[in-house]
């Protein structure tokens, strides 16, 4: 390899951070590889077909002002916060060798003394244990290989956005594969985001032979960045991807049972089917054909029936709203 | 004899996509037996939706794998007509059956005569296959 070049994000909003490194994947020229190491505030990362719904406790996650975040590669998800280290290798086909970066990767874990391994699954492991989940992706004759490293990561955080239970979601979408994880941290002492970034350099410029070089963003278009960016935090490319799913619940209210089937595609709720025994039939049947069109957990009911409603069923539609948004 | 199989009557693409006519003025599309063993297990089929255009030699689809997300070069321009539902439902089916179940979709041609003549013969996509 000529040229190592590095980039150390300074922020830790992943919009922001995943736009780099997609500006990185366009920009990376021939003989170069670049190694990106990032981190993310509070994140959940879901893969490129993934139902998020499916896969992370989305109104939690957002009720605590975290991230949802979704990544160009595909995979299962992730958590991330400021404990925990991503790392990106950017090349162009020929310059692109899986085995190459994660020996980087494994080599500098091996610099505090530990042994990793590889498993067939895209992780590597201590003890069968994982720190770090990698993914790939290409476009165009230009390549990524990214993944995380768990080094001091709030597991608790990490159970609560990622264990969705106590509905029914039945879809299209790739599943994640859960695992025993591991804190670096751990098992080892002297390693800290800090440690890893120097350890994470000096084994790259041993595995490519090449003294590594800083770069600054300054070589792309703060426009172009700003898109990205955009494109990343936007509804239709986190929420909105064609991957249709349906979603039950059966909830008992003071006024009422209520069992609901939601059919959503593209985030958006196509049809609801509600079946209640509340005594107000009428109104529960214009809450049905009102909500489609209407997007999935984001629904204020109250806002978009199209009629005068008493107390009581202004306390039936904020039942029901809480019913979908359950969980925060 | 190679270790992939490709069949006599497709033509094939230099992207590992396949297309046969299925009467009617209709082909169909897929990916072949070598690019499903280069991809590995197929865990989801983004296909595009009925009545999308689709452009020679560009991503029609994307299929994603144990090993990476990857595109789908489409063999024809034209419109989609129709989707195969059932590897969106169970993509292994791409896997399992390349050439049969696994197809991707149907394509009413806009430039056939023209983008035919482009195309690989089975002969021809064996005989690339050997230089691999």
């Amino acid at each position: 390899m000529k040229h190592l070049v590095y980039y150390i994000s300074e922020q830790m909003n992943p919009w922001k951070n995943l736009a780099v490194e997609e500006a990185f994947l366009h920009w990376v020229p021939q003989d170069t590889v670049v190694l990106y190491l990032w981190q993310n505030r509070r994140t959940v990362v879901i893969g490129r077909n993934q139902n998020c719904w499916a896969e992370c406790n989305v109104s939690r996650l957002e009720h605590d002002g975290g991230y949802l975040a979704r990544r160009l590669s595909g995979g299962g998800s992730v958590y991330h916060d400021e404990q925990n280290l991503n790392f990106t290798f950017l090349a162009n086909h020929s310059d692109y060798d899986i085995s190459g970066q994660t020996d980087v990767i494994t080599r500098a874990v091996r610099m505090f003394g530990l042994e990793p391994e590889k498993t067939g699954r895209n992780d590597i492991t201590i003890s069968d244990r994982k720190f770090s989940g990698n993914a790939y992706y290409k476009k165009d004759g230009k390549c990524f290989h990214h993944g995380t490293l768990l080094i001091h990561t709030d597991m608790d955080a990490m159970k609560r956005y990622l264990n969705v239970s106590g509905e029914k979601l039945r879809g299209k979408g790739v599943p994640s594969v859960k695992a025993r994880v591991l804190n670096l941290q751990d098992i080892c002492k002297e390693i800290t985001v800090k440690t890893m970034k120097q350890a994470l350099l000096l084994a790259a410029s041993e595995v490519y032979e090449a003294t590594p070089q800083k770069i600054g963003l300054e070589i792309f278009e703060r426009e172009y960045l700003a898109d990205l960016e955009e494109k990343n935090s936007s509804w239709e490319w986190r929420y909105g991807r064609k991957i249709p799913f349906s979603w039950e619940r059966e909830k008992r209210f003071e006024w009422g049972n209520i069992q609901m089937r939601l059919y959503v595609d593209q985030g958006i709720i196509r049809q609801a089917v509600i079946y209640s025994d509340a005594l107000d039939a009428e109104f529960i049947s214009k809450v049905e054909l009102s909500m489609a069109g209407l997007r999935f957990e984001e629904q204020k009911l109250e806002n978009v029936i199209n009629l005068e409603t008493s107390e009581e069923q202004k306390k039936m539609l904020a039942d029901i709203d809480s019913m979908i948004m359950e969980g925060a | 004899m190679s270790k992939y199989e490709v069949r006599a009557l497709p033509l094939y693409t230099k992207e590992h996509t396949w297309m046969k006519a299925t009467g009617a003025g209709i082909v169909r599309i897929g990916i072949t037996d070598y690019a499903q063993k280069m991809l590995k297990t197929v865990n989801y089929a983004d296909l595009p939706s009925e009545g999308d255009e689709v452009v020679y030699m560009e991503s029609c689809a994307e299929l994603e794998s144990s090993k990476a997300v990857s595109p789908v070069y489409c063999p024809v321009s034209g419109r989609v007509v129709n989707v195969n539902e059932e590897v969106m439902d169970e993509p292994e089916l791409i896997n399992k059956a390349p050439y049969d179940a696994g197809w991707l979709m149907d394509i009413e041609p806009s430039a056939f005569e023209e983008e035919k003549g482009k195309l690989f013969t089975a002969e021809e996509y064996n005989t690339f296959l050997t230089t691999l």
